[in-house]
């Protein structure tokens, strides 16, 4: 964005025309095209599609399903580990860019933070989906009861349960709280309804000089605590399966594998939400080039690392040849081999050389070749992971594949569904672009003249967000 | 007294003829799922008798492995239970409690014998096969985990006859439907406690040994091995 | 309620001066304070008195957390002594694992509610000052008087520095 070099003897916090920048910046709230109309109506009716293919499945039960035995987990289970693992983007994107102050963060943090409250919603209910019995999900919940019913602490699915939830909770607080100061000025913009509900959301936040001191440690304290609980997380859904004693599962490299698979996909998310948001919303000027390039840098180094992770986890299998784990393997050259490769090209030999050109990284059409070929490849890892392993068990005689039947489709697809209407609906109601943190960016910025070139210079604010104690 | 329940499967004597099967679906109320679902692999039997085949034709030669649940020691299937539907009851038995389950199938998944069947959709038994269902015990309803229990019923009726007669339960009092029915008597089930029973006597033949020994399950079934000779 | 006197300011040195005109008044520590759209680096305009202490809370509620989900774990092995796997029934894993995701929890609704309290927010005064000129990138230089002589210098002082429309406002600061 184009700075208007501000006068030598006093520092404006306007930089530019501000009702101009927030009329760009608030485009999703302020006008509303029939497009968007069209998409709420497009998701609600599939997300009504899936919801009634699940009370379908509920009442008769999971048999309308392709599972069988031995394959009891399929396209549900890898879909849990695919939304949670998208959930990683916004915990990567805002809390370690926040706290190593990297000064791109402010147009990506509000989208990528709200892609993990609704990915995590998406990916939390899956858990209940699943189940044969969803209507006696409650027996799970640590509460004392006529029934005498106690979950089983033992059991990775209860971690898992307690993860997700700390996880969503955390992840909507910091999504809230990093929104407060929009939300303000929101309110302070708006008038009838919206000024309504904005002054309650925004909880009579100000901007008073002792308001934003506790606000930034405050926000830097979600930051910190968010990237044990985002690690601890995934760990623990790679655990549903790595506790289990099942070949090709049981596994030590699974947690940190699974973690880092997460970010690898997450940030592929974050790069198609940004490309569709600076689309959709006119976010041209804010969302440049420049942000899909370091995007698709931290892409391109995940790449590596999941091709690393992937190879060393083939490789200790197929040196050792333990009969029970090799015949999982040996399984991705037979009925799986259509996945195999679709990871393997989707995740590795598509992205890794296109990212490491400038030309595609700084180009927004061209990047989300890479990202959506990553988010495809992911997905068919995740399937890799659940479906080979049970469908090769230690008894050869029961042996069988697995194919999802319209029914696990119907209601992925409706919950895919619940992500997009989830956003279309936040982007909506709320400030989809941080345009405090823009604000403040450009506070920060001015014009250094070096020689004959001028650079964008950043003043750093010493111990920003840090507590005195 | 505790009780130590085991079961011994000679396979120099099985046939393959799957009437262990036939008598547990009869007597636990095991629904039958038909051509179709059977072909999906969704069979409900709670023993089933895999065949291998040995050899090449014309020489093949089938081997048979009944298998019900092992009812292990160390039951991979109970630990990842979120709420209890399986543990381990006062005999040392891998016990299924229907009521508790919300069909998570984790403890299916870490079943390494792979007996557990999963009620795919809610059964139904036609007039009048509904006559001959088993009030000894329950008919699951769709969306639970199932398994072989060695006859918990049977189990429990003698012990309730052993108290009130004021005795000790005597060797070869409980059998299970698969070891009543078995016409070779491949199938015998004890009490590995009394020192004196047939199964501890059975199971000291150095032909003995437990599928899949190196997970460390400790199955309480245990097989005696088949062996290479003329006329079998 | 107090009378707050609030002067506009169009930048950073020109709010800073009106600052340390007002400092002349040696008003109570804690009564001068700016309103603005971007935080203002401490010691720009005015400098916060009062020292942020509540991330000591959030440590607390750690520990909270923790003792939460030890508890709970104690519990399950206390009241429901089933036997899995053949394993012990106290077990070391399943229990770090519990109490840290709730200890995080614990600390994670600490950092919430202590940070809400200390920035004052879902406290709805029936007044409270505020200017939503801000957004257009004044700074509202805000200082709490007393009495009709402090008022008038505090007026004097802003305007002096190159406040607009300084005004007396009853509210909340």
């Amino acid at each position: 964005m184009s700075a208007e070099a501000p006068r030598v003897d006093d520092h404006h916090l306007a930089h530019t025309d501000e009702a101009a920048m927030f009329e760009r910046l608030s485009r999703s709230n302020l006008v509303t095209t029939w497009k968007w109309y069209l998409g709420v109506a497009v998701s609600g009716a599939v997300l009504l599609w899936g919801l009634i293919v699940f009370l379908y499945m509920a009442m008769v039960g999971m048999g309308v399903t392709g599972y069988n035995r031995p394959v009891f987990w399929g396209l549900y289970e890898a879909s849990l580990v695919f939304w949670i693992g998208l959930s990683h983007s916004g915990t990567l994107i805002s809390a370690i860019l926040r706290l190593t102050h990297a000064t791109w963060r402010a147009p990506v943090l509000r989208g990528a933070e709200a892609m993990t409250a609704f990915t995590l919603m998406v990916g939390g209910l899956i858990p209940i989906i699943h189940l044969g019995r969803n209507w006696r999900v409650y027996y799970a919940l640590p509460y004392p009861s006529s029934r005498e019913l106690w979950p089983n602490m033992r059991s990775p699915l209860m971690w898992d349960a307690m993860a997700i939830t700390t996880y969503l909770i955390g992840s909507l607080t910091f999504l809230y709280v990093g929104m407060i100061p929009d939300l303000a000025l929101l309110r302070d913009k708006s008038a009838g309804w919206r000024r309504k509900f904005y002054s309650a959301l925004s909880l009579g936040f100000r901007g008073t000089h002792a308001q934003w001191r506790r606000y930034h440690v405050t926000s830097t304290l979600f930051a910190i605590l968010i990237i044990p609980v985002a690690v601890s997380v995934h760990s623990i859904v790679s655990w549903d399966f790595a506790m289990a004693k099942v070949p090709g599962w049981h596994s030590t490299i699974f947690a940190p594998y699974f973690v880092v698979g997460a970010i690898f996909s997450g940030i592929a998310g974050v790069v198609i939400v940004m490309a569709i948001l600076r689309k959709a919303f006119r976010l041209e000027s804010v969302l440049t080039p420049l942000h899909f390039d370091n995007l698709g840098k931290l892409l391109c180094t995940m790449t590596l690392l999941w091709g690393y992770f992937y190879f060393t986890e083939f490789l200790t299998v197929w040196y050792n040849r333990n009969p029970e784990e090799w015949e999982v393997f040996s399984s991705y050259a037979g009925p799986y081999l259509p996945l195999f490769l679709t990871m393997i090209v989707c995740n590795f030999i598509i992205p890794f050389p296109m990212l490491c050109l400038k030309r595609v990284r700084r180009s927004v059409s061209l990047i989300l070749v890479p990202a959506c070929s990553i988010v495809t490849g992911m997905y068919a890892e995740r399937l890799l992971i659940v479906i080979p392993s049970l469908a090769r068990r230690n008894d050869p005689f029961i042996w069988a594949n697995y194919f999802p039947t319209w029914v696990e489709f119907s209601v992925m697809a409706g919950a895919a569904a619940m992500f997009v209407l989830l956003y279309m609906l936040f982007a909506k109601f709320f400030p989809i672009m941080a345009i405090s943190d823009i604000k403040e960016r450009l506070f920060h910025t001015t014009d250094r003249t070096i020689g004959g070139t001028t650079v964008e210079s950043i003043a750093q604010v010493e111990g920003e967000g840090e507590a005195h104690a | 007294m505790k009780h130590t329940w085991a079961m011994a499967i000679d396979l120099d004597r099985c046939t393959g003829c799957g009437a262990c099967v036939v008598a547990c679906s009869a007597e636990n109320n095991v629904p039958t799922v038909g051509e179709v679902e059977a072909g999906k692999s969704r069979l409900m039997q709670w023993i089933r008798v895999n065949r291998y085949w040995e050899g090449e034709f014309p020489e093949a030669q089938a081997i048979y492995l009944p298998i019900p649940c092992m009812q292990c020691e160390r039951a991979p299937c109970e630990l990842v239970c979120p709420v209890y539907a399986t543990y381990h009851n006062e005999d040392g038995l891998n016990a299924m409690v229907y009521n508790r389950c919300i069909g998570t199938r984790y403890c299916a998944n870490n079943c390494p014998y792979s007996v557990r069947a999963f009620n795919w959709y809610d059964y139904k038994w036609e007039k009048p096969l509904d006559e001959q269902l088993s009030p000894d015990l329950t008919v699951r309803s769709r969306g639970v985990m199932e398994k072989c229990t060695f006859c918990i019923q049977r189990i429990r009726r003698a012990k309730e006859t052993a108290a009130e007669e004021g005795r000790e339960i005597r060797d070869g009092e409980v059998v299970p439907a698969c070891v009543q029915t078995c016409p070779p008597g491949a199938m015998l089930f004890g009490d590995l406690a009394d020192p004196h029973s047939e199964i501890t006597r059975k199971l000291k033949d150095p032909r003995r040994f437990r599928l899949m020994e190196h997970l460390g399950t400790e199955p309480r079934v245990v097989y005696l091995k088949r062996q290479k000779g003329a006329g079998r | 309620m107090s009378t707050v006197i609030v002067g506009l300011f169009e930048g950073v040195e020109t709010a800073a001066r009106g600052a340390r005109a007002l400092q002349g008044l040696s008003l109570p520590a804690g009564s001068v304070t700016t309103i603005s759209a971007v935080p203002l680096p401490d010691g720009a305009v005015v400098t916060d008195p009062a020292p942020v202490r509540f991330p000591k809370i959030v440590i607390a509620g750690w520990f909270v957390g923790a003792a939460a989900g030890l508890a709970l774990t104690l519990a399950t092995y206390m009241l429901y002594p089933l036997v899995t796997g053949g394993k012990t029934i106290v077990s070391v894993p399943p229990t770090l694992i519990i109490t840290y995701e709730v200890a995080m929890l614990g600390a994670l609704l600490a950092t919430l509610f202590a940070g809400g309290r200390e920035m004052g927010l879902l406290r709805f005064p029936p007044k409270a000052i505020h200017d939503p000129r801000i957004h257009d990138g004044k700074i509202a230089l805000c200082a709490r008087v007393e009495g009709d002589e402090q008022a008038r210098l505090a007026m004097d002082a802003m305007k002096d520095a190159g406040g607009t429309d300084v005004r007396p406002e009853e509210g909340e600061l």
